[in-house]
């Protein structure tokens, strides 16, 4: 899945884009989710949906098994939020609360109007707020991530080590999975038995491997002149699009509208 | 003489086996050099010396007559004249983008912007790497890679360039290509020292050839007379390039024939070998000609 993202940062259609206003764009729109109204919440998913989807190219599938992790998470938080209890003898001070309920023992179970309340909030927010992380997740390569954590300031040493972290993912992916192919090959995961021996196998000569790369790495940093701090050139042309730049700058406005039209009212 | 050992001993620390052991070995400037030899017996670590990424525990190693320092800028120096290309692509590509991986030992020399971004530009295309410019690097296939790894090394404009088997997983189409690259790259003035386990691309390539066994240098010289000394390879268990090989039985059946073969099979070997080295000669300028 991390080099599905990883591969669609690179192709997508917005990648010529200049990084920093997409980043900007889905801040912009993250801060904005935190706003408690459902409609502005409702209309940022769908607006970041469309971009990701029609306008980058992501597929709808892909994009969709990714909103699903979030919801997930949410479903399984679902009980905490909605399911109360209280002794009996206080059954009569939740009354306004109580949606359904049972009594069972000593305690009064019941759904809590005011925790699906939370929930609801709570799901709209999460999905909102995802759907914007997953558009510069999508849109933007990682490397260029790193490049606007540099222009922010954020210290070398910490950029340095993302990129070099960036990069021992993909070897240590790779490794990882021809070392999995390697035993499959020769039936290692034929029974629980063997799978647990193989596992342990795996993992351990994965940390032996991911040792040898580290000092072979190093090796070849030294060999080309590395100098205490990772700098590198390129040469990439941004293009910013008038029409992207109009949509996403009035929709701005509009939702900053929408929300301010709603802090009015409720006042 | 470019680089010098004299009687160089190497030992990984807890390794009971010298790595390499009383070696003296002198890379002749402007040559193709083929470094051949069996597993293990000593080509990287030799490489590994002479850029600078070990220290000898005895011996000196010299470039260009001059001992090496173990400082900082001497070694900072030494690396931009004496290019290491690794056997494994994998951990030589340290940033994310080919074009990123390319200026890093450009920016690592501390030179301006404006200078790194036209040799890189200018690698690119000796190298042909144009349409992989913005290609992550784990997007790569292995044959791109090693591209990569040598553009890395090559923008440097290094005297001297060390390949660690450089062939080793390529497909003849990859080999042929980065054959034409090398031709290239020497007309530029760089002396190339190659190690290899295959016989016949060292036997067609490499005009000096040292072969080194446990550690030590058995043998030198040009292919022709390296490969006559059939016996010690054999002892070696190197073996000969196959073409000397059928050369051999060819006289071998002939001598063992009628009378009046005999004295033809030396000319006819000879014939045959000549013949070879001109279209060797003759394929490689064809080459350079579609390359340039």
């Amino acid at each position: 899945m991390s080099l599905q993202i990883d591969t669609i940062a690179y192709t997508n259609r917005l990648r010529k884009l200049p990084p920093a206003h997409k980043v900007g764009f889905a801040i912009v729109l993250l801060l904005l989710t935190y706003s408690s109204q459902a409609s502005v919440q409702l209309l940022i998913t769908v607006w970041m949906s469309i971009w990701t989807v029609v306008y980058a190219g992501v597929s709808a599938t892909l994009y969709l098994r990714l909103l699903f992790i979030p919801v997930a998470f949410w479903i399984t938080s679902l009980p905490a939020f909605v399911i109360n209890g209280v002794e009996r003898a206080q059954q009569g001070l939740v009354q306004e609360d109580v949606w359904q309920g049972i009594a069972w023992g000593n305690f009064y179970w019941f759904l809590s109007h005011e925790g699906m309340q939370q929930a609801g909030e709570l799901g709209r927010q999460t999905i909102a707020a995802t759907a914007c992380i997953y558009f510069v997740m999508l849109t933007v390569p990682f490397t260029e991530l790193i490049e606007i954590l540099r222009c922010m300031g954020c210290p070398v040493l910490l950029t340095d080590l993302f990129m070099i972290m960036y990069r021992f993912i993909f070897v240590l992916l790779r490794t990882a999975n021809e070392l999995w192919i390697a035993q499959q090959a020769r039936n290692g995961y034929r029974t629980r038995q063997r799978w647990i021996i193989s596992l342990g196998l795996l993992v351990g000569q994965l940390l032996r491997r991911t040792l040898e790369n580290y000092r072979q790495m190093s090796l070849s940093l030294d060999s080309r002149g590395f100098s205490g701090e990772f700098r590198v050139c390129h040469s990439r042309r941004y293009v910013p699009s008038k029409r992207y730049s109009l949509e996403a700058g009035l929709g701005c406005l509009g939702l900053v509208g929408l929300v301010g039209w709603h802090y009015v009212v409720g006042i | 003489m470019l680089l010098e050992f004299e009687t160089v001993d190497y030992t990984y620390p807890h390794s009971s086996q010298p790595a390499l052991q009383n070696l003296s070995l002198r890379i002749p400037a402007g040559k193709r050099c083929a470094l051949l030899g069996q597993n293990g017996c000593g080509k990287t670590t030799l490489f590994l010396l002479a850029n600078g990424l070990y220290q000898p525990q005895r011996g000196r190693i010299y470039w260009q007559g001059v001992p090496l320092r173990y400082d900082r800028p001497s070694l900072l120096k030494l690396r931009q004249k004496v290019g290491l290309v690794f056997q494994d692509p994998e951990q030589q590509l340290v940033a994310s983008t080919v074009e990123e991986d390319i200026s890093y030992g450009l920016c690592n020399l501390g030179l301006p912007e404006p200078e790194v971004r036209r040799r890189v530009a200018e690698a690119i295309v000796t190298f042909d790497l144009t349409e992989l410019v913005e290609r992550p690097v784990h997007h790569l296939s292995l044959g791109q890679k090693k591209r990569v790894s040598l553009a890395d090394v090559m923008v440097l404009q290094p005297e001297l360039l060390l390949l660690d088997e450089p062939t080793a997983y390529l497909d003849p189409l990859h080999t042929r290509q980065l054959m034409a690259t090398l031709r290239q790259i020497q007309a530029m003035g760089t002396t190339i020292v190659m190690a290899t386990h295959d016989l016949n691309l060292a036997y067609r390539w490499a005009d000096w050839i040292f072969i080194l066994d446990r550690g030590q240098l058995v043998l030198e010289g040009t292919p022709q007379t390296v490969f006559t000394q059939r016996e010690t390879l054999e002892r070696l268990q190197l073996g000969i390039p196959l073409i000397l090989d059928i050369l051999d039985q060819v006289a071998e059946v002939l001598h063992d024939s009628d009378e009046p073969m005999q004295g033809l099979s030396d000319s006819l070997r000879n014939c045959i070998l000549e013949k070879l080295t001109d279209s060797y000669s003759s394929q490689r300028e064809n080459q350079d000609k579609l390359t340039g």
